[in-house]
């Protein structure tokens, strides 16, 4: 073996040269600044056992950190979990945590406090993310406080055991309502008001919030990954779309959705251009049949002509100014298990006919006027304005009623409309997510499936797929419940969501993931981020 | 006076009693569910039914109403359903905003306004009157979403002499336009009123009289026909801050202002029940003691009234 001698005079010096390069951040990455990011509402809650919605999520993803987390390719890499084993049955996870992880208050994380947030994420707002975990659903039913599935071997390995093996476990530890917090604030300030002054161990720390109007986060300068490059991100809440875009054209913003309508002239714009971005995201928009209700009740016949009959690619083109694809199944083409095979319903105005016919209704006669709902908004009333124009040319009667989203929820989730729209954002990236969620006839109403789907044959499928481990043998078995879905069209598939962004061109390091959305972005991890300027 | 100003007082507790009523009974009664609203999509039916018994949802409309009641005596208006904060807490926020822009937009509203109308007055029939009265119509059906955008456009992005939106601090720069938009439309009721009023009262024999006297026009119409004039201006302008105070949701959206206008349509639309009562109490409140603050007003302006 050669050893390595310094023999030239210049060698000491460029050894420091490299020695000091390798300390600074790579490529040119500069610390500093402010980030100025912006929500449509205000977040209802920072804290992750009792937040469900995307704007709270963005907020909580800067503050807290959970075992694992997900890549902008959608892989889950560690976290809190330095490394972890899964047993031969699938249903032990052993997790190693790091050492020195600190929360905003100073005290060194543990594993009993991993074990503390799960079992509060029982007893939270999205107690189905722990669900799985062996005893909990007893928790979740208010029968203990302690998960016997969930067991402190020391103070940095845990484990986990499940009632049975699910493949997308690790995914769900990388959700929000599976982030650690602190028990001794939880106490402190009292279960509900620790959302209003959270704690975590993020790469941010909470500074302020003036409701409304903007919230404050500052660089945690000790955590375990070393201190973020941005000294602060601000989030201004702007609830009109016009306003944001002005504050964007402006300089005051970093980022921003684009206006309805605005696609076309941002994308001929010469800077606006250049600073947009068009993702695809985890999201189907489809207009549900409800599967309980007459007309479509035992009618798929029916239920295929408005599917062949509405023109998505129209929805897509004209409503959404080409920025989404239309959809052909459920499983958007980022998704694991996405089939690109699945032809779905293209516009066939002739097969349409011919199905209405086949369904008992020639030339729509004989069918009575069908109602269908959408939660007020002006992008929703054009699609179902669209779809009830395009069914009048078949015959079809529609009629179109908006309600507010707490009354509709409740009418939709009950069965109590004939047709809806509604749509999904994926939770996790994991077929099951969509499918068993929004398909399996345990899942009928406010779980997820609203068009209240049943098929013993699809139910079959899903829980011979939940057993399985990830790979290939699982994505098979979603894939073919999903063609036996698409056949029996339980909704009219729409489109796939996309997220439309504008992004300052100073601003690096920004993941696109699928799972964010513009302009909450809120799976996006803000440590990540520099301002080059 | 102080009995005057008690007995209006006390008649205040059975109007608020049943605008209580009211509000519960068509917030309770019209369509949805507060606790699925905050749940989101993929509500848990376990849960949903835990967070209905820990509000007290699950029990019956009149206990609910009594409960609340119960509460609001002892100074508690309750949590809402949606942030889980406590409702004095979330009220007492949004209030400075809205006081410092009600204001404002009345200063705007009683400056532009006053000036405008008696301008209108004095050149009764000609082009500066035709011009204010044009201008007049126009804030008032200009819609405040528009009126504010152009605002925007105009001062913020292209002259770039005031924020385009936010609280900022409370810094007065922010406040300027959303001002502006809101007063804009009060600013041409109070025109025409002044207007009105001015022409009305420059017709009696007194202010016929005091220019027979050989007095300067302006004094005439400072003096004697001003005051009187002013009456029904005050009522406007006093209704009008009420009005304002309760919430100016158009306004507050554009300019992505705290206040509680926001607030009240962003409760309604989760059916955040204590939020909703609280707030439509605080604005039963507001709009009686300014009927009161004008009918007092009336008093000081005219003092026929106080005998």
């Amino acid at each position: 073996m050669r050893r390595l001698a310094c023999t030239n005079p210049a060698l000491p010096a460029l050894c420091l040269l490299l020695v000091a390069l390798l300390a600074l951040p790579a490529a040119g990455q500069k610390h500093g600044g402010v980030f100025r990011g912006v929500f449509n509402s205000d977040p209802p809650i920072l804290d992750p056992q009792f937040a469900s919605d995307t704007t709270s999520s963005a907020v909580i993803h800067q503050l807290f950190d959970g075992l694992v987390e997900l890549d902008e390719k959608l892989q889950v890499e560690p976290s809190l979990a330095e490394k972890w084993t899964i047993s031969g049955d699938q249903k032990v996870y052993t997790f190693s945590l790091r050492r020195g992880v600190k929360f905003h208050n100073g005290r060194e994380m543990k594993a009993a406090d991993l074990k503390y947030s799960l079992e509060r994420a029982a007893r939270g707002k999205t107690p189905w993310v722990v669900e799985k975990i062996l005893g909990a659903p007893d928790v979740i039913k208010g029968q203990g406080k302690e998960i016997r599935g969930i067991r402190v071997v020391n103070d940095y390995t845990l484990e986990i055991t499940l009632e049975r093996p699910f493949a997308p476990f690790l995914m769900l530890m990388a959700h929000d309502p599976s982030f650690v917090v602190p028990r001794e604030e939880v106490e402190r300030l009292g279960e509900k008001e620790f959302g209003s002054k959270p704690v975590g161990t993020g790469a941010f720390r909470f500074v302020s919030w003036r409701h409304d109007d903007q919230l404050v986060l500052e660089a945690f300068r000790d955590h375990f990954r070393g201190a973020p490059y941005l000294d602060r991100v601000v989030y201004r809440v702007i609830p009109d779309e016009n306003t944001r875009f002005q504050e964007y054209k402006t300089g005051n913003l970093e980022v921003d959705d684009v206006p309805t309508g605005q696609l076309r002239a941002i994308r001929s714009d010469a800077t606006l251009g250049k600073e947009l971005s068009i993702t695809p995201t985890l999201g189907v928009y489809a207009l549900r049949f409800t599967m309980t209700q007459a007309p479509f009740k035992d009618n798929r016949k029916l239920r295929q002509a408005l599917n062949y009959a509405i023109d998505k690619q129209a929805v897509a083109d004209v409503i959404l100014e080409g920025s989404v694809p239309p959809a052909r199944g459920v499983l958007p083409p980022s998704m694991p298990g996405y089939n690109p095979e699945l032809a779905g319903y293209p516009y066939d105005r002739a097969r349409a006919l011919k199905l209405l016919a086949e369904a008992g209704y020639p030339d729509g006669k004989g069918l009575p006027p069908i109602t269908l709902y959408y939660n007020t908004s002006g992008l929703h009333k054009r699609i179902v304005e669209l779809a009830q124009a395009q069914l009048r040319d078949l015959g079809l009667s529609i009629q179109v009623t908006a309600l507010d989203w707490a009354a509709y929820l409740k009418l939709v989730e009950d069965g109590g409309t004939q047709w809806h729209r509604m749509g999904w954002l994926a939770d996790y990236p994991d077929p099951e997510n969509f499918l068993t969620v929004l398909f399996h006839s345990r899942n009928i109403g406010p779980p997820g499936n609203t068009s209240r789907y049943s098929n013993p044959e699809v139910d079959r499928l899903f829980d011979e797929a939940d057993r399985l481990p990830a790979g290939p043998a699982r994505l098979a078995k979603y894939r073919d419940a999903e063609k036996l879905i698409v056949e029996d069209a339980p909704w009219v598939f729409v489109y796939w969501y996309t997220s439309r962004l504008l992004q300052k061109p100073y601003v690096r390091g920004l993941e696109h993931s699928p799972m964010s959305a513009s302009p909450e972005l809120h799976k996006a991890p803000l440590r990540k981020v520099w301002l080059d300027r | 006076m102080i009995g005057f100003v008690g007995r209006r007082l006390l008649a205040l507790v059975p109007v608020l009693f049943g605008v209580t009523l009211l509000v519960f009974l068509l917030t309770a009664v019209s369509l949805g569910d507060p606790v699925r609203a905050a749940m989101g999509q993929r509500g848990d039916p376990a849960v949903i039914a835990q967070i209905r018994e820990d509000y007290g949802l699950d029990r019956p409309l009149w206990i609910q109403y009594g409960l609340w009641l119960g509460r609001l005596a002892r100074g508690d208006l309750g949590r809402s359903y949606h942030q889980q904060r406590r409702v004095t807490e979330i009220v007492a926020e949004r209030l400075p905003a809205t006081v410092r822009l009600a204001l404002a937009a009345t200063g705007v509203a009683v400056a532009l306004g006053i000036v405008a109308g008696i301008l209108a007055a004095v050149r009764h029939g000609g082009f500066a009157d035709v011009l204010v009265m044009t201008g007049a119509l126009m804030g008032i059906s200009t819609p405040v979403f528009w009126l504010g955008l152009m605002l925007i456009l105009t001062f913020a992005v292209w002259l770039q002499w005031l924020p385009v939106s936010g609280y900022g601090d409370g810094a007065w720069r922010y406040l300027v336009l959303p001002a502006c938009a809101l007063g804009a439309l009060h600013a041409g009721v109070i025109a025409r009123m002044a207007r009105a009023s001015l022409l009305e009262v420059v017709r009696q024999d007194y202010v016929r009289a005091a220019r027979a006297k050989g007095l300067r026009e302006a004094t005439v119409l400072v003096k004697h026909a001003l005051r009187n004039a002013m009456l029904p201006v005050i009522t406007v302008t006093g209704i009008g801050l009420a009005d304002l105070l309760v919430g100016a949701p158009l306004t507050e959206t554009v300019f992505a202002w705290p206040g509680l206008g926001r607030m009240l349509v962003a409760a309604v639309g989760q059916r955040d029940l204590p939020v909703v009562m609280a707030a439509v109490l605080l604005f039963a409140v507001i709009y009686l003691l300014g009927n009161l603050l004008v009918d007092l007003a009336y008093g000081a302006a005219d003092p026929r009234l106080r005998v």
